[in-house]
């Protein structure tokens, strides 16, 4: 079996866009989380969310016509554009039908959405704008990358809720390690819509203004939005052309819970976790750090607690969640935590839980990182997501030997 | 060769001559009255009402569709086992009724985040994979993947990849696309009549020990790519290619062309193929006898091409998909004498 390499990440994030940025912000502890302004959140109780409110299409992309993409696409095109440069693709290498994207996503095109159904509300169905619907196809957040990139291989758009940029990253690694691809860009994108914001809350599952990842007074998440896409590519290849090698894919994980639509479900959670260690031929006593799905609502924190504590013994190695400073990027989440997965093991580092006050006595030992991102070595890294619909997905990345 | 085969399937297939009278099926006022639509389809007919009262008619017709097509498989999910056993659906934007119906609470309630929480998960695009895990207790890998028009060979190509690199052994594979007055409107806006329905077949591979009943086809090979613009056509050529070459089949041994869209003028995607082959064989224009259906388009004409396979098992033909916005996809299949 071939080995898959990570040569490039692009980060479109409310703490920073581009490798420098975000991995500064992770290391400073930063919070992207701001007043929402993309739509009226007045009559809102509570109006936080993790925009990113200068996000430039225009400016980051050098293909597509943003005018013509609903704002996911565009953070994909964008996040992708920016891994493309950071791994020094070579878009004219040959057998362009080997270089593909997977892209992953809870919501589409929700900006897109909401505008028709504006149209829709105001004036009736036969005034809904026909480039509005023709931007709207979630397919469409896979082919902004191949258009962006000028790739000719798989375009593909996995819709698994958010755990979508995992399943993302698992088969783009497959295509790879199979030797169906050479290069893929794979990750996720999503825009904070306000059907989520809404929906979020009604189930109870929102906080106010700050997300408290694993803190016994935890309330929520916030809802969040961003790119982020990693250039994946056969080890050999990214050796010979002498690229920097942040981190190597060593595996992955799914399974379903079949048991309810929202709900997360421990033992599941934990079943995910062997088996994306079987997949990565790993034990979980090599693992030296989880980048968690953390979402900060009492019962996702209480759960992945119980399946790391279940798979890991009494003392689990650091457990750290980067919503806390991002917010709930749905779609787009789990391909920041591997992006955050891989600058861990790149610089050495662990990300931090911000705005973490109290230990949860239900699970006595856990480490959060608490607040300050802390030097530590590295060697093989989980990066865990979930989602609604119990698509549960792991992956798992290890230092470049 | 991708070594998986089908044994089993079921299609939900609504009558278009005449199409149905789909005035009463909503509150919402509709741009034809008569559509290729499943008027008379009821969950609860089928499935009882525990546990399907909050489907939306996207996620009851996959729902359906699914525990359809094991039954015609003669798969029983315990006897295989809950793990083993899968499922990965196609979509193009889960329900865009669903959707935007709820998105739509945030506008007219007075307060904006009045919306029913109960709905809430009917917005986002897995509903009807999670859904139809949990009715039939599929534990295994459980994807979806939003491919539009390439839904049915993005989800082929998804399970052959899981079916060799995961214990999942049994994986249901297909596509359900809901009629509403949202993709109704859709269409009249850009001059086309959508249809429903929904076709979900039962994968397997055909070196495993397998659970089934005897093969239906077998899945030779299957391709997507991407081409934006002027490389549309080079990109669908290049996954013919592909096919046929994952397929280990000459252009020589291609008696079918199924296509899922009607035209065989320059660019079509039957003159692309014809152009691959060197040579015209048979076209069938298997994906739009029932109008639009998105998502649903590749597996309702996968199922019209199995029809056909099942008559005549030697037959060997090549199923061609695109998107208008670029991506394209191909796959060769045979039946099984």
């Amino acid at each position: 079996m071939r080995r898959v390499a990570v040569t490039g990440l692009g980060p479109v994030s409310s703490i920073g866009t581009g490798v420098a940025a975000f991995s500064a912000g992770l290391r400073e502890g930063r919070s992207g989380i701001s007043e929402i302004t993309s739509f009226d959140a007045s009559r809102f109780p509570y109006r936080n969310a993790g925009e990113v409110p200068d996000f430039d299409a225009a400016a980051l992309l050098r293909r597509l016509d943003p005018a013509e993409w609903g704002r996911s696409s565009q953070l994909a095109a964008a996040a992708a554009r920016l891994a493309a440069t950071d791994g020094g693709f070579d878009a004219d290498a040959p057998d362009p039908d080997r270089v593909g994207a997977v892209i992953g996503t809870t919501s589409g095109e929700s900006v897109v959405m909401e505008q028709l159904t504006a149209q829709i509300t105001d004036a009736g169905f036969a005034t809904m704008d026909p480039a509005l619907l023709a931007m709207l196809p979630a397919h469409r957040l896979a082919h902004a990358v191949s258009a962006e990139l000028g790739l000719a291989g798989e375009s593909v758009t996995m819709a698994t809720a958010c755990s979508a940029s995992n399943y993302a990253l698992g088969y783009a690694y497959d295509l790879i390690a199979t030797g169906q691809a050479e290069v893929m860009f794979a990750g996720g994108a999503d825009s904070v819509c306000r059907w989520a914001h809404a929906g979020f809350f009604r189930l109870g599952a929102l906080t106010a203004s700050a997300c408290t990842p694993f803190d016994r007074d935890r309330s929520g998440i916030l809802t969040g939005e961003g790119g982020a896409v990693l250039m994946l590519e056969e080890l050999g290849r990214a050796q010979a052309r002498g690229a920097l090698i942040y981190a190597e894919v060593l595996g992955y994980g799914l399974n379903c819970d079949a048991k309810h639509p929202v709900a997360p479900d421990g033992p599941s959670i934990a079943e995910c976790m062997r088996i994306a260690h079987r997949s990565a031929d790993i034990k979980p006593s090599d693992v030296d750090y989880i980048c968690a799905h953390g979402t900060g609502t009492p019962a996702n924190d209480a759960m992945e607690a119980a399946a790391i504590a279940e798979v890991f013994g009494a003392v689990p190695p650091p457990v750290s969640s980067i919503k806390s400073m991002i917010g709930h990027t749905m779609g787009a989440a789990s391909g920041f935590g591997a992006i955050a997965t891989s600058l861990a093991i790149h610089q050495g580092f662990l990300p931090p839980t911000i705005n973490w006050a109290n230990a949860d006595p239900a699970f006595p030992g856990l480490d959060p990182v608490p607040n300050v991102a802390r030097p530590a070595t590295v060697r093989v890294a989980q990066n865990n997501g979930f989602a609604f619909g119990g698509n549960n997905a792991i992956t798992l990345f290890g230092a470049a030997a | 060769m991708t070594g998986l085969v089908i044994t089993g399937w079921s299609e939900l297939i609504p009558p278009v001559d005449p199409a149905a009278d789909a005035a009463g099926l909503f509150d919402e006022p509709l741009p034809a009255a008569r559509a290729a639509a499943l008027v008379d389809f009821d969950v609860r007919a089928h499935l009882g009402r525990k546990g399907t009262s909050f489907y939306d008619r996207a996620t009851a017709l996959a729902v359906v569709a699914c525990a359809a097509a094991l039954r015609d498989s003669g798969i029983v999910v315990d006897e295989v086992g809950s793990a083993r056993v899968g499922v990965v659906l196609g979509t193009t934007v889960g329900s865009f009724k669903s959707t935007s119906d709820f998105s739509r609470e945030t506008l007219v309630q007075d307060k904006p985040y009045l919306v029913n929480p109960v709905l809430f998960p009917n917005t986002v695009m897995n509903c009807a994979a999670g859904q139809a895990a949990i009715r039939l207790g599929l534990r295994g890998v459980n994807a979806t993947i939003a491919g539009g028009r390439l839904a049915m060979h993005q989800t082929l190509r998804y399970a052959v990849n899981a079916l060799s690199r995961s214990t999942t052994e049994v994986l249901l594979v297909g596509a359900a696309e809901e009629f509403s007055p949202h993709r109704a409107w859709n269409g009249y806006r850009s001059g086309t009549d959508v249809g429903e329905g929904a076709a979900i077949f039962v994968v397997e591979r055909a070196d495993a020990p397998r659970h089934a009943s005897p093969p239906v086809a077998a899945l030779l090979g299957v391709a997507s790519g991407f081409g934006w613009r002027e490389a549309a056509p080079a990109a669908l050529a290049g996954c013919v290619r592909r096919a046929l070459a994952a397929a280990e089949v000459e252009p020589s041994m291609v008696d079918l062309v199924a296509t899922s869209a009607a035209g065989s003028g320059p660019d079509s995607e039957y003159a692309v193929a014809v152009d691959v082959l060197g040579r015209s064989p048979e076209h069938l224009a298997v994906g739009q006898l029932l109008g639009e259906c998105d998502a649903a388009t590749g597996a309702l004409g996968l199922a019209a091409l199995l029809h056909r396979l099942r008559a005549e098992p030697t037959a060997v033909a090549v199923l061609t998909a695109r998107t208008p916005d670029g991506g394209a996809a191909a796959a060769v299949l045979r039946g099984v004498p």
